[in-house]
């Protein structure tokens, strides 16, 4: 009898043997029958921890790794400049990975579970006005554990004082009020959000209401010479809010609430909460700036900038040396929305948790994660952004930092420089994992009509656009509003005539593309960049990546539809 | 009236596998280059020996898939060890899978297929 090849190497390779499952299982003695617990010795551990541990980090390595070789080989093949630091960069960005694999652990057996139980409970035990007001301060809370909010922070002391004062002061002085601010942002934001899924209100004049004001505050400081500057950090922090800690948390809680009030359900209710969070953030910060204008003018800050700059010979206190200024900052990202958490869950609800240990042992991994991701945040992602685009002018014009420069004439450097800004982001935004459930989402809503490629692509190409735009805006220096608000314009005249579901998927696209990974190191890269050239400042790129999306999205959805019109037309005529 | 045939299919097997959500992908490719005609994917929530490890608990996903194959008789025992070891189920933590005899299977039969076999 023939034996097949295969047959024959599994019966070598594999060992058969039985057990009764009778002498397994615990013997019947009528009581005490509840099994114990299992203990594991030292290689079952391994072997538990092993996949555990492998699959969390390669998730986050996939992120990491294209876009730091992407620049390092950039920088090395068409830069020709040598990777400066390289051993610590290496190692701040497997800090990044690691951070971000234990930092999401955290989030998910952690946080998660916390907003998980307080959306379902919160409502049958209290008033909607204390729900508002509980989503409005855990708004404020998860700004500040969002991992992206710290890399705004750390690059304030890059900021030329005398060119864009306020700028300066906001980033340096007032940078606690700003994290504040940005955080009301997004609790006013989560507060509407929720009351839009009770009441079951349309987007579409919500996004009017809310991006009026901004337009008028943007006009007003756009007037003002000196708060100039500080419109493309506004805008900015509109694309920073929307992360991973932010977006899933007030997200469980809304609908959970949404549910109580028997308006859940529906495959929209989800939508519009990243639209929201990304629009009031901007008019907060427009707003601390506008008072930061009238209570200090731009030559005090300039005497105090001087003074504080003679004084810094001081000796740095231990708490502002690194590692311990980074953890100090992880601590207190996370711990504040935590005690919130556990406030409401324990005294508000008078409930427990149904898991404490796991609770627990999440809660440290988010406090853990943080901190390292911090260190990675400073010495990985920030270092490598700062470097690269620091000698990204090499490719045009004569820097010091390169020998060689100006490496080609100003027309190919240029070029060069905004093609590798567009594939940065392309790439950058394919990788985003939430892309990939957002574009699930959008063609389940639309019956296959919106392929999910369709939307990924469209998304990676409007933010692709945005970072190149962003970029030539730092390197030529021209005026960011005349892009952006244009831009907006066309995102709103196209939000009229689209239907609501395009509307609610276009305004979110934006927010999913800025994750913890992608927002540093733009951030870095356009202030590197913005000092090599010495420009002003190099915000702008993350909220030109964000309207370019939209309006990207906006338009695929408008074509689809009347390439489906056309057909119709054609099938029945 | 037309007369309806019902087919019975004898000598099948059900293999059933419950395995961690991430980790059922494997699973269904090599149960399908062993030969088996298609699968039955339902999501599930595992409980038991996740609380019972305490803290370790953490490191197996509380979700599960269920994958549930309908093979002929003599397939069975290739399919089972190919996903078993695809699986990885001879390391702990990764799920649990058994194989029983199927008493009729009844699905549309070709009648040319049929007659060549009868």
């Amino acid at each position: 009898m023939p034996v097949r090849y295969s047959q024959y190497l599994n019966a070598a390779a594999v060992r058969h043997r039985s057990v009764s499952y009778n002498a397994l299982a615990p013997i019947v003695d009528g009581r005490g029958q509840k099994p114990g617990r299992i203990s594991l010795n030292f290689n079952q551990v391994i072997e538990l921890l092993a996949p555990y541990c492998g699959i969390r980090i390669v998730e986050q390595l996939k992120a990491v790794a294209p876009l730091a070789a992407y620049l390092m080989l950039f920088q090395l093949l068409v830069l020709r400049h040598p990777v400066d630091s390289a051993v610590t960069l290496c190692f701040g960005l497997i800090a990044v990975v690691i951070g971000l694999a234990v930092f999401m652990e955290g989030l998910s057996t952690g946080l998660m579970p916390f907003g998980n139980i307080i959306g379902d409970n919160l409502p049958k035990k209290a008033s909607m006005f204390v729900v508002l007001v509980i989503i409005g301060i855990l708004g404020v809370g998860v700004t500040f554990a969002e991992p992206a909010i710290g890399a705004l922070q750390a690059f304030g002391s890059s900021v030329d004082v005398v060119k864009a004062p306020y700028l300066y002061e906001l980033l340096n002085n007032w940078a606690l009020p700003l994290v504040l601010m940005v955080g009301a942002g997004v609790g006013i934001a989560a507060i509407l959000g929720t009351v839009r899924f009770v009441r079951g209100w349309s987007l579409k004049p919500m996004i009017y209401l809310a991006i009026s004001p901004v337009f008028l505050l943007t006009i007003y400081a756009w007037f003002d010479p000196n708060l100039r500057s500080v419109l493309g950090l506004a805008w900015d922090c509109g694309a920073v809010t929307t992360g991973p800690v932010t977006v899933p948390l007030v997200l469980s809680l809304g609908i959970g609430i949404a549910n109580a009030a028997g308006k859940g359900g529906s495959s929209l209710s989800g939508f519009g909460v990243v639209t929201m969070a990304s629009l009031f953030p901007i008019l907060a910060v427009l707003i601390l700036a506008i008072f930061v204008s009238f209570s200090i003018t731009p030559d005090e800050i300039i005497a105090a900038a001087k003074t504080a700059g003679n004084v810094v010979a001081e000796q740095p206190s231990i708490w502002d040396q690194t590692p311990l200024a980074e953890i100090v900052l992880g601590v207190r990202a996370i711990l504040p929305l935590v005690l919130f958490l556990m406030f409401v869950l324990f005294i508000v609800l008078k409930s427990t948790l149904p898991n404490k240990m796991v609770t627990v042992y999440g809660l440290t991994l988010s406090i853990v994660g943080m901190c390292i991701f911090n260190i990675g945040l400073t010495y990985g992602l920030g270092a490598i952004g700062s470097q690269t685009g620091g000698v990204l002018p090499a490719a045009f014009m004569e820097i010091p930092v390169s020998e060689s420069s100006p490496i080609f004439n100003i027309v190919t450097g240029l070029s060069i420089v905004i093609g590798f800004a567009f594939i940065l982001g392309f790439g950058a935004t394919l990788a985003e994992p939430a892309l990939n459930a957002l574009g699930l989402t959008v063609q389940d809503l639309t019956n296959g009509a919106f392929k999910k490629s369709m939307l990924m692509y469209s998304v990676a190409g409007g933010v692709a656009v945005g970072i190149a735009l962003g970029v030539s805006k730092v390197v030529l220096g021209f005026d960011l509003m005349k892009v952006l608000l244009p831009l907006y314009l066309l995102g709103i005249t196209l939000t009229i005539f689209s239907t609501e579901e395009f509307v609610n998927v276009a305004w979110d696209s934006a927010g999913v593309t800025t994750g913890p990974v992608t927002v540093p190191l733009v951030l870095a890269m356009g202030l590197g960049l913005g000092n090599a050239v010495s420009a002003i400042d190099g915000f702008g790129i993350l909220s030109l990546a964000s309207i370019c999306p939209i309006v990207a999205v906006l338009t695929m959805g408008l074509v689809i539809k009347m390439i489906n019109k056309k057909t119709e037309h054609a099938v029945t005529g | 009236m037309k007369q309806r045939t019902i087919t019975y299919l004898t000598d099948a097997n059900l293999i059933t596998c419950v395995i961690q959500k991430d980790l059922a992908e494997p699973v269904l490719e090599a149960a399908k280059n062993a030969g088996a005609q298609g699968a039955t994917i339902s999501y599930a929530q595992g409980t038991g020996v996740r609380e019972r490890m305490g803290l370790m608990g953490v490191t197996i996903d509380e979700q599960k898939e269920v994958i549930r194959i309908i093979v002929s008789h003599e397939q069975s025992e290739l399919v089972f060890e190919t996903m078993y070891l695809a699986g990885q189920l001879d390391k702990p933590g990764k799920g649990i899978m058994f194989m029983s005899a199927l008493e009729r299977v009844a699905t549309y039969i070709p009648d040319d297929v049929f007659e060549k076999l009868s």
